[in-house]
């Protein structure tokens, strides 16, 4: 593979998949800068996968596998890349670029709360948290983890269970 | 709220949508890190390596020109150490996580990764301290029997294996506290996250 085709392939990636990336380090890292660490570090290995992607798995199989690899070898102030570094993030706030549907308020609230929920979850049950809320299919979970069909099933019924608990204070104040 | 709720409400949450990334800058970066990467990863092997090679030079020239064949020994402990650590980072490194395993997968690499590195910090006396000490204290031993003193050959080795015992005592200490503070809580939860997947 060319640099030119890794590249295009990268930001093609970041264009369809930059949403998925940013929630499972927004599940994985509480504090902004921690997330800021995680994210690049899911960026710089997302990009060393490029060459191993043949297309024989989904994308978002691949970048899932990569991000939650990522999270789970990442620990929190152990390696700082920020300093020196340029910026290529910023929080845009101009409503050109708003999403076209409005998120409520109370939208924001249960999904900071879900957030919030799944950082106290352990470390496989929040990567199926994650997956299961952004619509995976148990084949496609099984194959991210490694891990059975069935197996799913049962974790994802105790995970369930688990988020309801702990949103329940949440659901009762909304 | 039921799950499907959150769900339908997670879905229709787009967190990259407040988020402008400049590709060039990031690509710039993540280039600039992985060229970062690289060099950290070649300066720590040639540093390990080059010590051992430039030590195995040393003695080996020193053995040549003065004609020591105790010397001899020394340099082979030297180059024997290095040689075990080129092996060793060689077929380490074949058994490296790759980023797009699986989870189980690549927490299985990973805690075969950390358990090597505790065999290596706990055995670090056999492969490396103990071979290069028992040539050490034959060159010493052999430098002191010349002078055809057998009480300051005795005299010499005793305090030689003193120093050498509160050395090794000190790097082992050092050793275990390394394993004990960075390495076992990771192996720990290495295997707790293998457990929740098995």
């Amino acid at each position: 593979m060319t640099a030119q085709q890794q590249e295009a392939i990268f930001r093609r990636w970041l264009d369809a998949h930059l949403g998925l990336m940013l929630k499972v380090v927004r599940g994985c890292a509480a504090a902004p800068e921690d997330q800021d660490d995680l994210f690049q570090e899911v960026l710089l290995q997302v990009w060393s996968s490029i060459p191993a992607f043949r297309g024989e798995a989904r994308e978002t199989t691949w970048i899932y596998r990569v991000a939650f690899n990522t999270a789970l070898a990442w620990r929190r102030g152990e390696r700082r890349r920020r300093e020196g570094h340029e910026t290529f993030m910023k929080f845009d706030v101009s409503p050109q670029v708003q999403p076209s549907h409005v998120e409520s308020l109370a939208e924001q609230e249960i999904v900071a709360r879900l957030y919030a929920a799944i950082r106290q979850l352990p470390k496989v049950d929040a990567s199926l948290a994650l997956m299961h809320l952004d619509g995976l299919s148990y084949q496609e979970m099984a194959e991210v983890l490694g891990i059975s069909e069935n197996y799913i099933g049962v974790k994802l019924n105790r995970i369930r269970k688990q988020l309801a608990e702990q949103l329940k204070g949440a659901n009762d104040e909304l | 709220m039921n799950f499907e709720e959150l769900q339908k409400a997670w879905q229709s949450h787009d967190a990259g949508a407040k988020v402008l990334i400049d590709a060039d800058v990031l690509l710039k970066e993540v280039r600039r890190n992985q060229r970062n990467f690289r060099a950290t990863i070649f300066w720590r092997d040639a540093r390990e390596v080059g010590v051992a090679a430039l030590m195995t030079w040393l003695f080996l020239h020193w053995a040549i020109r003065d004609r020591v064949w105790s010397l001899y020994l020394v340099a082979f402990a030297c180059l024997g150490v290095g040689t075990f650590m080129v092996v060793d980072r060689l077929m380490q490194r074949r058994k490296q996580p790759a980023s797009n395993d699986s989870l189980k997968a690549c927490i299985e690499t990973s805690l075969h990764q950390v358990n090597h590195q505790i065999w290596l910090l706990k055995n670090v006396l056999w492969w490396y301290l103990l071979p290069f000490a028992a040539a050490l204290a034959i060159f010493i031993a052999a430098a002191i029997w010349r002078s055809r003193h057998v009480a300051a050959t005795i005299g010499g080795l005793c305090v030689y294996a003193l120093v050498v015992a509160v050395l090794y005592w000190g790097i082992y200490r050092l050793n275990q506290w390394a394993v004990r503070t960075g390495l076992d809580p990771r192996r720990q939860e290495l295997e707790r996250l293998l457990a929740s997947l098995e």
